[in-house]
């Protein structure tokens, strides 16, 4: 942790950056802090209560962030496949940021405690079982130890989207129709998703209307069927939608499927390298797929 | 059990209920067809299939959250105490709501109404919080014009709350004017005493409920009353104290300090780190703004509905010419603190908020709205101080701009 | 029915104003309500066309016409796309009257001063007739009044009618280029023409209504001319949607527009935040 510390400090001080984006410990837990004096870098932690995908601040619609100044932002391995994910769809320019990566060794799944625990099967976040990039490349600086591998989650996201699988179509269906009947339409998933960049999200368009603004079952199933499929190929499991959900949707069970989808269909997996393009969403002249000769 | 004698005097009347007469009073509503709503404990999953079920399971996470429901059977209840995730809002102001029903023919249009008045209804073990968040939202609702659907709901509505232990240092009830024993918004309390219950009601309407089923109830002349009455002080002022320790804010101050301090650098400070995602509004008992839609459902026919919406949404306030006077987070979120805190209270006399915690118990990007009301008052009462806090850089502070 | 029920009205004459700007006439379906609907000036409503929405224009008409309503709009939204479809005998919404008003009889004996720049003059014109029907309460008229261009001046029919009144002083401009080579009217911004025109403040107060740009760059040309912020009265545009102060979308700082306006002066307008 002083190794950021300092490295914060010192980006500060000789004005690389104008903000630090990283985490502090606060009273329920860690969350984001934003430092703007090299003295403030002392509050900066990393440990496994930080969760939090910080690229969100870098969406363009967050003028107050913008407005600090140069960002410095500290990111995970899976922050940094975010990071690729706005860069190639040209919404940053690499040289606009700093990025300061973390070498991590899993998230707690339950983070909001005062001081960092020790990582169990019991307690860790499933969706760091199986992570590929610990040791994050997409970096300008690369920090902290060595992490051995998270443990194995009792039950991984795997597993329980292959029970869902398991499930006759009449099950599932009900299964998913209940769920989403819990949603209130207050677009948290959309929000802290650092991939929902869109200037004027679908869901709001009124001419044409594509998506019903009301909670009931018939307009939730429309949004978040068009959401999970907005991010089929663009998803990069940072668990953050599931996890600021008020009601608790386990929206990572629909967009690990997608991604499965994706990998068996386009053998392509969210990476960190941004010039590698994703199959959806991705224009090139040379297009391989043969339906379009 | 002794016949209860309802004095009519306006002063609250105090019974003794036993956990098991309180469920077979919610069995005898049931059994006569009135709704009764109450904290149940639900699977977070909800899903027929107990396979299904397993597989939603989130490992380290309680698998039940507590939600206020209509429930089915008495066994359903649960009087845990526990922090139903969303409000009783929900069954005020649903989440959405026809508002009237349209056909239309040619160029003939009809318009059908919807009904104003609803069967009756109990609400049992409601949190103290929840109830004193409907009083505070029936200003608003009757300003000038009344609002039918929202008064008609509260008129149908008997609400007993079930005192409140406090639930965790998120929650400042009594910093805006409520407390964990409050009867505010309701019709009677319940606070938990060896081997049951002590009811007390305050309206007609709790009294009604007592005297329509005086099985249940066992009345205050018992010689045991003064006993457990004596250990219901205990338990309420405990509560009281320990949710007082986690804020005390000058409401007064607060609500006088951001009127005049619109502009202040403090006010868009707190809200670095808000994502704007309106899961606060959601679950707040207090929220109440919404947007109104047309749905089609059918060729020609359809429904005008409200639905929940929220002044942390980015189009809340975006015109049609793509103006949008509101067009950054810190300025929204400065909104929201502006509206509950001091906007409402000028207008109507009462704090848009109840402490109930939950929009900081929900918000996983850290808006505190113990920190930030804190800070606030400390700007508001104690300005010298506000200059030396900010200089000392406590965690959680926002640096000064550069 | 509860207050989120509209009424029921017939549309029973459309006027394209401009290429991009539309006037309805509407008549109450119910008798008894066409009968008794009464509003004051600067009051509002929501108009729906069902299956679109609802969306919040001034009532356009003068409240000293009695059987009509009518509501000028541009098409920049679902809903108002929606209403630049609908015919003659078609029907469509209506809920109201809302808000506060102009207060016109405060006004008795004094000059008016009308300011309105665009589709602006739609709750103007409402006031105006307001005043011109009851013309010998009120000392001097003056309406300045300017759009982008000639295309795009509403209500072309009555500025031509005021403007051939002998008890109404009519200033009409475009800005400069949108001149036709037979306008008879001024050239330039709505601003430079009030400030030209001059119209005496003492003992008078002034209407002000249009796109933010005017009301922001006219309001010190007023100020500077001699009228008091207290004399000058402007209607905010604002997004709103219950009409009924419930929904809290139109919420700025301590008022409602819905409720405390739509009618405000420039010294209130001036203590709200600027949020709108």
């Amino acid at each position: 942790m002083n190794e950021l510390r300092e490295l914060a400090r010192k980006l500060l001080t000789d004005g690389e950056v104008r903000v630090i984006i990283g985490w502090e410990s606060a009273r329920r837990g860690a969350r984001p802090m934003f430092v703007t004096e090299p003295d403030g870098a002392d509050g900066l932690i990393f440990d496994a209560r930080c969760v939090h995908n910080l690229v969100t601040y870098l969406n363009p619609r967050r003028d107050h962030v913008a407005e600090l100044g140069k960002i410095g932002l500290v990111i995970k391995g899976c922050d940094a496949k975010a990071v690729a994910g706005l860069l190639r769809e040209a919404q940053l320019t690499r040289d606009d940021v700093v990025l300061i990566g973390v070498r991590c060794g899993g998230v707690l799944e339950e983070n909001e405690l005062p001081e960092a625990v020790a990582l169990t099967r019991e307690n860790v976040a499933p969706r760091c079982y199986g992570c590929d990039n610990r040791e994050p490349t997409l970096v300008d600086h690369l920090l902290g130890e060595p992490q051995p591998e998270p443990p194995q989650p009792a039950v991984t996201i795997e597993e329980r989207v292959a029970a869902l699988d398991a499930q006759p179509l009449q099950e599932r269906w009900a299964f998913w129709t209940g769920q989403f009947s819990k949603c209130v339409r207050c677009y948290a998933c959309r929000q802290v998703c650092p991939l929902c960049v869109c200037e004027r999200c679908v869901a709001e368009r009124t001419q044409p209307q594509w998506i019903e603004s009301s909670p009931h079952a018939r307009g939730n199933l429309s949004w978040n069927i068009t959401r999970a499929l907005h991010l089929a190929g663009r998803c990069v499991d940072c668990g953050e939608c599931e996890r600021f959900c008020p009601v608790g949707i386990p929206l990572t069970l629909v967009n690990r499927k997608l991604q499965q989808i994706v990998a068996e269909r386009y053998d392509y997996k969210v990476g960190e390298d941004p010039e590698i393009h994703a199959p959806i969403g991705d224009y090139r002249l040379d297009d391989e797929q043969e339906f379009i000769k | 059990m002794t016949d209860v004698t309802d004095t009519g005097a306006a002063a609250p009347q105090r019974y003794f209920i036993s956990e098991a007469d309180l469920r077979a009073l919610a069995a005898d509503l049931l059994g006569a067809g009135t709704d009764v709503i109450a904290p149940v404990s639900v699977d977070a999953c909800q899903s027929p299939s107990a396979l299904a079920t397993a597989a939603c399971l989130r490992p380290g996470v309680a698998p039940v959250d507590v939600e206020y429901k209509a429930i089915g059977d008495a066994a359903e209840l649960d009087l845990g105490r526990d922090l139903p995730v969303l409000s009783l809002k929900q069954f005020f102001l649903p989440d959405h709501e026809a508002l009237c029903r349209w056909h239309q023919r040619g160029l003939e249009v009809t318009v059908e109404e919807v009904p104003t008045t609803f069967a009756p209804r109990v609400v049992l073990a409601a949190k103290p919080c929840d109830s004193a968040a409907l009083a505070v939202v029936d200003a608003v609702m009757n300003w000038d014009y009344k609002d039918e659907l929202w008064n008609g709901r509260r008129e149908a509505s008997t609400i007993f709350n079930l005192a409140c232990p406090v639930i965790d240092e998120s929650c400042f009830c009594t910093a805006v004017g409520s407390a964990p024993d409050d009867v505010k918004g309701a019709d009677g309390l319940l606070t938990p005493v060896e081997g049951g219950y002590v009811v007390e009601t305050t309206t007609e309407k709790g009294r009604a409920l007592v005297a329509a089923h005086p099985a249940r109830f066992e009345a205050a002349g018992d010689p045991a009353m003064v006993g457990r009455i004596r250990q219901t002080q205990a338990e309420r002022a405990g509560a009281r104290s320990r949710v007082a320790a986690n804020l005390e804010i000058d409401a007064e101050s607060v609500r006088d300090w951001i009127a005049t301090h619109f502009e202040d650098p403090l006010l868009a400070s707190l809200a670095i780190r808000c994502n704007g995602c309106g899961a606060c509004s959601s679950v707040c008992p207090t929220c109440h703004c919404f947007d109104i839609v047309d749905e089609e459902e059918g060729v020609g026919r359809g429904t005008r509905r409200r639905c929940w919406d929220t002044c942390q949404a980015p189009t809340f306030t975006l015109h049609a010419s793509g103006h949008n006077p509101r067009d950054d987070q810190h300025v929204r979120y400065r909104q929201r603190i502006n509206h509950k805190f001091s906007i409402y209270p000028l207008k109507f006399g009462e704090v848009l908020c109840t402490g109930c915690g939950r929009c900081t118990r929900v918000c996983h990007a850290g808006q505190d709205l113990v920190e930030i009301l804190g800070a606030i008052d400390i700007a508001a009462r104690r300005p010298g101080e506000a200059a030396a806090a900010a200089g000392a850089a406590a965690p959680g502070d926002v640096e000064a701009a550069s | 029915m509860n207050i989120y029920q509209p009424q029921l009205a017939l549309v029973t004459d459309v006027i394209d104003e401009t290429p991009d700007t539309r006037t309805l006439r509407l008549e109450f379906q119910d008798e008894a309500v066409r009968e008794s609907f009464a509003f004051k000036a600067g009051q509002f409503g929501e108009y729906s066309v069902f299956g679109a929405g609802e969306s919040t224009f001034c009532i356009a008409s003068p409240p000293t016409r009695e059987g009509y309503i009518e509501c000028s709009f541009k098409a920049v939204g679902k809903v108002t796309t929606a209403l630049r479809e609908v015919n003659v005998g078609d029907t469509v919404g209506f809920r109201g009257p809302y808000g506060n008003s102009f207060p016109v009889d405060d006004w008795k004996g004094k000059d008016v001063v009308f300011v309105a720049g665009g589709i602006g003059l739609a709750p103007v014109r409402c006031v105006i007739w307001n005043v011109l029907d009851r013309r010998d309460e009120f000392g001097d008229v003056t309406i300045v009044y300017g759009a982008r261009s000639v295309d795009d001046l509403v209500y072309k029919r009555e500025l031509e009618e005021w403007g051939s009144r002998s008890d109404v002083k009519m200033v009409t401009t475009v800005d400069p280029g949108g001149e036709t080579k037979d306008w008879t009217g001024e050239v330039g911004y709505v601003t430079p023409v009030v400030e030209a025109t001059a119209p005496k403040a003492q003992n008078a107060v002034a209407v002000l209504c249009g796109p933010p740009i005017v009301v922001k760059l006219t309001l010190p040309v007023l100020e500077k001319l001699g009228f008091a912020d207290d004399a000058i009265f402007t209607t905010l545009e604002n997004r709103m949607k219950c009409g009924l102060g419930k929904c809290g979308r139109c919420n700025i700082g301590p008022v409602y527009v819905c409720k405390d306006g739509p009618v405000f002066t420039a010294a209130q307008m001036e203590a709200l935040p600027a949020e709108f």
